[in-house]
């Protein structure tokens, strides 16, 4: 009995259509190898019915007629052998008779063999067992080689007469045609095979050539561009994919837009009050010195959890804008080593010492400034909240890409946790420990998206001294980089 | 009498707590919650600076900002949603003459508005006259004559040419123009520079689409020739 499924449990499980059943070779490779072994053995079986069919053919063609004629010539020796009393006589009878296709005759008279002129046929070309039938009454045929050629032979008793009467046929030119078929046969199978196997390949590329389309499509919208759609109405065959399919990517795209949405919207909602707090709050600093004691201790409690409330809000709203793609960057091409100055006393409040070789001074990115500088301070602040501030920033060219690293003196990063760290919401093995932190955990998923929008990378690993403590990189690419310059690894 | 700050907003609560603040800084503060309102009050005492929310009910806040623009040179501070919209640049266009993304620390307001109150730098200008081809600036006068017409400028397109003017020829970077106008730094919003130039050469250029005094200088910035 078949248990009926509830939408739940349907839900739950994971719709797997096809049970992976792992195969060596790709579907193109299968479906040529189909089509071409389909043609050789259509292609194969059709040139031995030919070549069976027409050989049959042939042979019998030339049979009959051979019996036919015996027989015919049997009945003439009949007529004419009363007649022929001497051998001579016989002998001329006997190449006086019709004999096409080089077709020879051997005569057993009267315990006398005869036989035609100039040919190498006579009774010892005649098997045994053909003699001894014929001469028992009985007409008969048989194929037999002689001197080295087959050949047809057919006895027929005279009638009325003690004679039997033989007759052969070459049977070699029948060979020789039916041997050119065979070659014609061969060329035409081994052609159809190639072109079924063409045929094959041509098939299974346009076949995949949609399927295809459905991979690019299904990476672009994995790539972020939701709106990537197959075009539907082309193939109704087709449309059995792209129809399902479209209707998944809208679902999807609907569903992300709504997650954001909402994000966007609760984040939109919370700003109107927190500007409301952060200007009230800071009315109440103003009077900061007029407070009790114990009234300061609080406005400092709020003071800072507004602060904390309002960068958390900044941060939704800018990663739900990732999320639909509603980041605009006002690309600018600046000198990186100002730039990551400039982020560092202006943004991370300066204090961190920076350092960059000679020849990264020329070197220009292509950034939007703002955008990026928070990049550089979300890290430096990254370093203040869990490591006790940054030790270092550094700016390295590597080949066409500029390395920008903060080292701190903290713990450092454990690597099973070093991809996570970038993830929304993820505090690492931190995680627990918010005593003293004012940090959401977005700062490192946003840092991590503005650096993938301008075409760079950023991870961490361990500082490069051996100390403990972790260095955060951020790649970005050069734009137009001269060549590397061999001596400028002094550092400033 | 000091200053006088006109507020438009229409969440009561945030235009309270915004006077607040602003009084803290020794300014007076009018508010208004519609755009009407602000326009009435402006028109029965126009006030020092005003500082515009974009999303109002009725006539909205860039209408606001026009409508004021063609009777003042007021310094405004728009108030957005969002940095990155076309909001920014429509504003500017309006007229406003800086902006403020919600939600934004007072204290940053205030810098914003003791930026753009600041007068034009004369100090280092030793002529008190200037003359560009039919161009001609009066520093000290704050005026700019054109064919010997007055042209209108509000303090922040003055402030922009004249600092231009200082040094005739010489390349200004955005990066320049705005810590010296607008008293950003390295990360401020180049398009206020831009909108302001393309606002300046409306005004000043015979032709503001091939202009012959505000020249744009690919990748570098901007300049004034003769």
């Amino acid at each position: 009995m078949t248990k009926p499924i509830t939408t739940r449990t349907r839900r739950r499980r994971r719709a797997r259509i096809i049970a992976p059943v792992r195969r060596r070779f790709g579907l193109r490779t299968r479906l040529t190898v189909t089509f071409t072994l389909g043609a050789a053995v259509l292609s194969a079986s059709l040139a031995f019915i030919t070549f069976g069919l027409t050989r049959q053919n042939l042979i019998d063609q030339r049979q009959n007629s051979a019996v036919t004629r015996a027989f015919a010539n049997a009945d003439r020796l009949a007529v004419e052998l009363p007649s022929a009393t001497t051998p001579t006589a016989v002998s001329r009878s006997l190449n006086a008779l019709s004999r096409p296709n080089a077709a020879n005759a051997v005569l057993s008279s009267d315990g006398r063999w005869y036989a035609t002129n100039g040919s190498a046929f006579d009774q010892q070309s005649i098997p045994e067992s053909l003699t001894v039938m014929v001469a028992g009454g009985q007409a008969a045929r048989m194929r037999t080689p002689v001197n080295g050629s087959t050949q047809l032979i057919v006895g027929v008793p005279v009638p009325d007469l003690d004679a039997q009467y033989f007759e052969s046929v070459p049977l070699a030119d029948l060979q020789h045609t039916l041997n050119g078929l065979a070659m014609t046969l061969l060329i035409a199978s081994v052609l159809t095979t190639a072109a079924g196997a063409l045929i094959g390949y041509w098939a299974s590329r346009r076949v995949f050539a949609p399927l295809l389309d459905v991979g690019t499509a299904a990476g672009a919208i994995a790539g972020g561009r939701l709106d990537t759609r197959l075009p539907e109405g082309v193939d109704p065959d087709l449309d059995l994919i792209s129809r399902p399919f479209n209707e998944m990517a809208q679902a999807l795209e609907d569903r992300i837009e709504r997650d954001a949405r909402f994000a966007s919207e609760v984040s939109h909602e919370l700003r109107s009050p927190l500007m409301t707090l952060a200007a009230s709050i800071e009315v109440l600093e103003n009077t900061r010195d007029d407070l009790p004691e114990r009234a300061r201790t609080a406005l400092e409690l709020l003071s800072a959890d507004i602060d904390r409330l309002q960068q958390l809000v900044e941060d939704l709203l800018e990663i739900s804008r990732f999320d639909v793609g509603a980041i605009t960057l006002h690309l600018e091409e600046v000198l990186v080593v100002e730039l990551v100055y400039q982020s560092v006393s202006i943004l991370g409040g300066g204090g961190v010492p920076v350092i960059h070789d000679v020849d990264t001074e020329d070197l220009i990115v292509r950034v939007d400034k703002r955008r990026f500088g928070r990049v550089i301070a979300n890290l430096l602040d990254n370093a203040d909240r869990h490591a006790g501030g940054a030790t270092s920033v550094t700016i390295e060219r590597t080949d066409n890409r500029i390395h920008i690293s903060i080292e701190d003196h903290g713990n450092g990063v454990p690597e099973d946790e070093r991809d996570i760290v970038f993830d929304r919401f993820s505090r690492g093995s931190e995680g627990g420990n918010r005593s003293n932190d004012t940090g959401v955990g977005l700062g490192l998923a946003l840092i991590d998206e503005h650096v993938r929008l301008h075409g760079g990378r950023v991870w961490v690993e361990d500082r490069r001294d051996g100390d403990h403590g972790a260095r955060f990189i951020v790649e970005l690419p050069l734009v137009d980089p001269p060549p590397p310059d061999e001596n400028g690894d002094a550092e400033l | 009498m000091g200053t006088r700050i006109l507020t438009v907003e229409d969440d009561e609560r945030i235009r309270t707590a915004v006077r607040l603040a602003l009084e803290d800084e020794g300014w007076e503060v009018e508010e208004a919650d519609t755009g009407e309102d602000a326009l009435q009050a402006f028109t029965r005492q126009p006030s020092d600076v005003v500082l515009i929310d974009i999303m109002l009910p009725g006539i909205d806040g860039f209408d606001v900002c026009r409508s004021i623009r063609r009777v003042s040179d007021v310094p405004i501070v728009m108030v957005t949603a969002r940095a990155d919209t076309h909001d920014v640049v429509a504003g500017l266009e309006a007229g406003a003459d800086d902006y403020l993304t919600k939600p934004f620390a007072p204290k940053e307001l205030s810098a914003r508005i003791r930026a753009l109150l600041r007068r034009a730098r004369t100090i280092d200008l030793a002529p008190t006259h200037l003359r560009f081809g039919d161009l001609e600036i009066i520093p000290d006068e704050g005026i700019v004559l054109r064919d010997n017409a007055e042209v209108h400028l509000t303090k922040t397109e003055f402030r922009l040419l004249v600092e231009l003017a200082s040094a005739p020829g010489r390349v200004f970077s955005r990066e320049v123009l705005l810590e010296r106008i607008w008293g950003y730094g390295y990360f401020g919003d180049g398009r206020l520079v831009d909108v302001h130039v393309r606002r300046l050469r409306m005004k000043v250029e015979v032709d503001p689409a091939n202009p012959r005094h505000v020249m744009t200088i690919r990748g570098l910035g901007y300049k004034l020739q003769q």
